[in-house]
């Protein structure tokens, strides 16, 4: 039975409220340790505040604290006190909070829930058992604020990941919450996804109808936006809270320690317009790569004209790569961009033999039995299984989906066993599992499962079993999704040594902090190569529109003040 | 799940799409209960002619995409089908001539007629499936469930935001499979690749259920479930469309079983 109908208390006395925290702090049920610990900070009424620290800071745990996820519908210990203008978070229903808070999520794919726009967007509105006639006039309305006017009888799945993300946006905005609450609303979206949600957030911070939270990546193009910064470090714990302009060289050092990314106009070494962690900076010539690294040598990758059509589906015939020619030759390492659909993924699994190209044809070369990359190009479609894993292995965005065994381990040696029990007798090399999680900073779990792992070390275990055998041709989707900055340097790091043996690595990334990192860039767009050159070509003049964020910092659009 | 409506699929209105969800899971299930209750094949074809009837007139579906719909049904079809008229008891009846023999095999017209009443009788099944839910989006069918029904909300939606998962988990076995075959783990044996078709699973369940929570966590945020009673955006009413399709279907599924065979 459904409790009896209570009214909210007023919420909305006038204008936005402010946000306050008291020794606030929170411990998942069933960790040992606090995802926050002490925060005590107070945002003014209507400002916007961009939240900062590495991977485990406990960003999303605040985000979620602000809308009542924490401490209503997860289960922890709360201590401390959080309050959202006179209503304290601990004390109220996570309905009247939700009433007052929004919150948007980082995947567009796992908060969207119905089939259509306009029903999604009333979909909050139905929850708190609004009246037709009020929802009539809500939705088309929160869609035209978000730029989706017209969009209400679309179905959700045939939008792009940009407006994906600008109807979750609309769905929150539906109810008039007085507090916004954004956790990493970039991090899925491809460039133009981003550039646009970025601007509807600006809009919103702009109209200074809202006090806003966001947890944002994206440093560059989120500090212009934000009037005050919360810096927290890897443990939980509050470094600083402070106006925006106002972090001193000493605090940034601080945060930067932690592992958190720092924005350029605090710290860190400029390269070709982007932020650069200074390891990686001191490291690095622009187009150089990172490390030692040798001489490129022979090919161990050529697509020649490589064609893919995909059946004929509502959209008609559609043509995936149009026409593609890529070499990579042994110890290089190319960034591959472009916007979604441009062709990255489908690249990737013709390379890898998963997909026969329709025309043209790809050849990928070997890391001989002496430990040399050897040029002997062979058709990956058509190679045998024991064939395989010396010449190519693949890297997906989400870790877990490659993992193929029960321990760290196992994982590491599993590609090794596969290989020697064919082999029966012929090979004698020690297989040293447990040596390469040392090298990899995961020597301490190489009994744990991997999907108990956090997601910097799946990410490090990813490569690591890619080890004992070496493909000839690494392949990458987004090898630093989700990484902080200590993350990202240590698997950019690691993919160094693995280059230091010839292997050739293709990168997909929409992260422009990597491609410094890279020898070339390659830029597709619709299926065909649209720039070939070093990288910091490619970061001075992009070649597809909106350019703003592959830019230093950001388009004028976003950038308010 | 190609036989659920995919939201991408346009739809053009017709009369089905304006009838409720519910309207047409009542005519679908009188129609399902009259292919099952006889053995032979005519009722069946009966049904699947007024099937497809129904779908070129009045369901607003293009006539192209159905046979693909159908598509993962034809294995089912095709092998329930041959299998049925090779092992029919009907074949051991020495009194009544075979259609065919050869070596151990015979075949008697009986059994070639309840072969074909089991194979019909999926078709039956399946082309109702895609005239209950091709109509409309999932979205509507749950409105309909919960409004006209009296369905939980927590049941349905619940249930709509599991639909929403089922696509990725689909890309996700592919992924997975890509990923052991190019780290070269190959499975021997029966026991072999039933045991890698288990880890298979176990990775995008996780995958999935990683997913179903963020989900859940995203529409509490929304206050959903938030003890609230739910209203409507789309009222769903019971009109006179919605009853002239359950007696026209009633009616069908009786004129299939009573006309002289």
């Amino acid at each position: 039975m459904r409790p009896p109908e209570t009214n909210p208390p007023e919420t909305r006395p006038n204008g936005p409220p402010s946000i306050e925290a008291a020794g606030l702090g929170w411990r998942y049920a069933g960790r040992p340790t606090p995802a926050l610990q002490d925060l005590t900070f107070r945002l003014e009424p209507g400002r916007v505040l961009l939240v900062l620290g590495p991977s485990g800071s406990g960003k999303s745990t605040l985000a979620r604290a602000l809308v009542g996820l924490v401490p209503h519908t997860l289960a922890g210990e709360w201590q401390g006190s959080l309050r959202v203008g006179e209503l304290d978070v601990a004390a109220t229903p996570a309905r009247f909070l939700g009433e007052r808070v929004g919150l948007v999520f980082q995947d567009p794919d796992s908060q969207l829930v119905m089939a259509r726009v306009d029903d999604e967007v009333a979909f909050g509105l139905e929850n708190r058992g609004r009246a037709r006639t009020e929802m009539e006039a809500a939705v088309p309305e929160a869609l035209r604020q978000v730029g989706l006017a017209g969009f209400e009888p679309r179905a959700t799945n045939t939008l792009s990941g940009g407006e994906k993300q600008r109807l979750a946006i609309a769905g929150v905005l539906v109810a008039r919450p007085s507090v916004l609450v954004f956790d990493e609303p970039t991090a899925n979206l491809d460039p133009p996804g981003m550039y646009e949600t970025l601007e509807r957030i600006a809009e919103l911070a702009r109209r200074r109808g809202h006090t806003i939270v966001l947890i944002e990546h994206r440093l560059e193009a989120a500090l212009p936006l934000a009037d005050d910064v919360l810096l927290l470090d890897d443990a939980g714990r509050q470094i600083a809270f402070a106006p925006a302009g106002s972090v001193g060289r000493e605090t940034a050092a601080l945060l930067e320690a932690s592992g958190a990314w720092v924005p350029r106009a605090w710290q860190g070494a400029e390269m070709g317009g982007i932020t650069v962690p200074a390891e990686m900076a001191g490291a690095a010539q622009p187009g150089k790569g990172w490390g030692p690294r040798p001489e490129p040598g022979r090919v161990l990758l050529r697509a020649t004209d490589a064609v893919v059509d995909y059946p004929a589906d509502q959209s008609g015939k559609r043509r995936a790569l149009d026409g593609l020619s890529l070499e990579a030759h042994s110890g290089e390492r190319i960034g591959v961009v472009g916007p979604n659909g441009a062709g990255k993924s489908t690249l990737l699994f013709v390379l890898a033999g998963l997909r026969r190209p329709t025309g043209g044809s790809v050849g990928i070369g070997r890391i001989g039995a002496d430990g040399e990359p050897a040029e002997d190009l062979r058709d990956p479609s058509r190679l045998r299984p024991d064939e395989i894993a010396s010449r190519i292995g693949l890297v997906f965005q989400d870790p877990e989906l490659g993992f193929v065994a029960r321990s760290a381990r196992g994982e590491v040696a599993a590609t090794d066993l596969a290989a020697r029990s064919r082999h029966r007798g012929g090979d004698d090399r020690p297989a040293d599992a447990d040596g390469v999680l040392g090298r990899f900073g995961l020597g301490h779990l190489a009994a744990q499962d991997p999907f108990r792992l956090s997601q910097g070390e799946q990410r490090r275990l990813s490569l690591a079993a890619l080890v004992l055998r070496p493909p000839a041709v690494l392949l990458l989707d987004e090898p630093t999704f989700g990484l902080d900055r200590r993350g990202t340097v240590s698997v950019m790091g690691l993919l160094d040594e693995m280059r230091a043996t010839g292997q050739a690595q293709i990168l997909a990334t929409h992260d422009p902090r990597l491609l410094p990192g890279c020898d070339r860039v390659v830029a597709l767009d619709r299926g065909r190569v649209v720039f070939d050159g070093p990288p910091e070509e490619f970061l001075a003049a992009p070649p597809y529109a909106p350019a703003g964020p592959w830019r230093a910092g950001t388009a004028p659009a976003v950038a308010v003040r | 799940m190609s036989l659920v409506s995919s939201p991408l699929a346009p739809v053009r209105p017709d009369f089905l799409t304006r009838v409720t969800p519910v309207a047409r899971l009542a005519s679908g299930l009188a129609w399902l209960v009259a292919s099952v209750v006889t053995l032979d094949p005519v009722v069946p074809i009966r049904l699947a002619i007024a099937a497809v009837i129904a779908l070129v007139l009045w369901s607003g579906l293009p006539l192209r995409r159905i046979p693909g719909r159908m598509a993962p049904l034809g294995f089912a079809i095709l092998s329930l089908t041959v299998f049925s008229i090779l092992l029919s008891g009907a074949n051991a009846d020495r009194s009544v001539a075979a259609m065919l023999e050869f070596g151990p095999v015979r075949i008697t017209p009986a059994a070639v007629s309840a072969g074909l009443a089991v194979g019909l009788r999926i078709v039956v099944i399946g082309l109702t499936t895609i005239l209950v839910f091709g109509p409309s989006d999932p979205t509507r069918m749950a409105d309909s469930l919960v409004q006209q029904w009296r369905i939980p909300d927590r049941f349905a939606y619940g249930t709509l935001g599991a639909l929403r998962v089922a696509p990725f988990m689909a890309e996700d076995w592919t992924l997975v499979a890509a990923a052991r075959r190019l780290r070269g783990i190959r499975s021997r044996g029966v026991a072999g690749r039933i045991r890698d078709a288990g880890d298979r699973l176990v990775v995008i369940l996780v995958a999935a259920i990683r997913r179903a929570e963020r989900l859940a966590l995203a529409m509490d945020a929304r206050g959903f479930d938030g003890g609230i009673r739910r209203s409507h955006f789309r009222e769903l009413r019971v009109g006179w469309r919605d009853w002239l399709t359950i007696a026209a279907a009633l009616a069908v599924a009786v004129a299939a079983l009573m006309l002289p065979r």
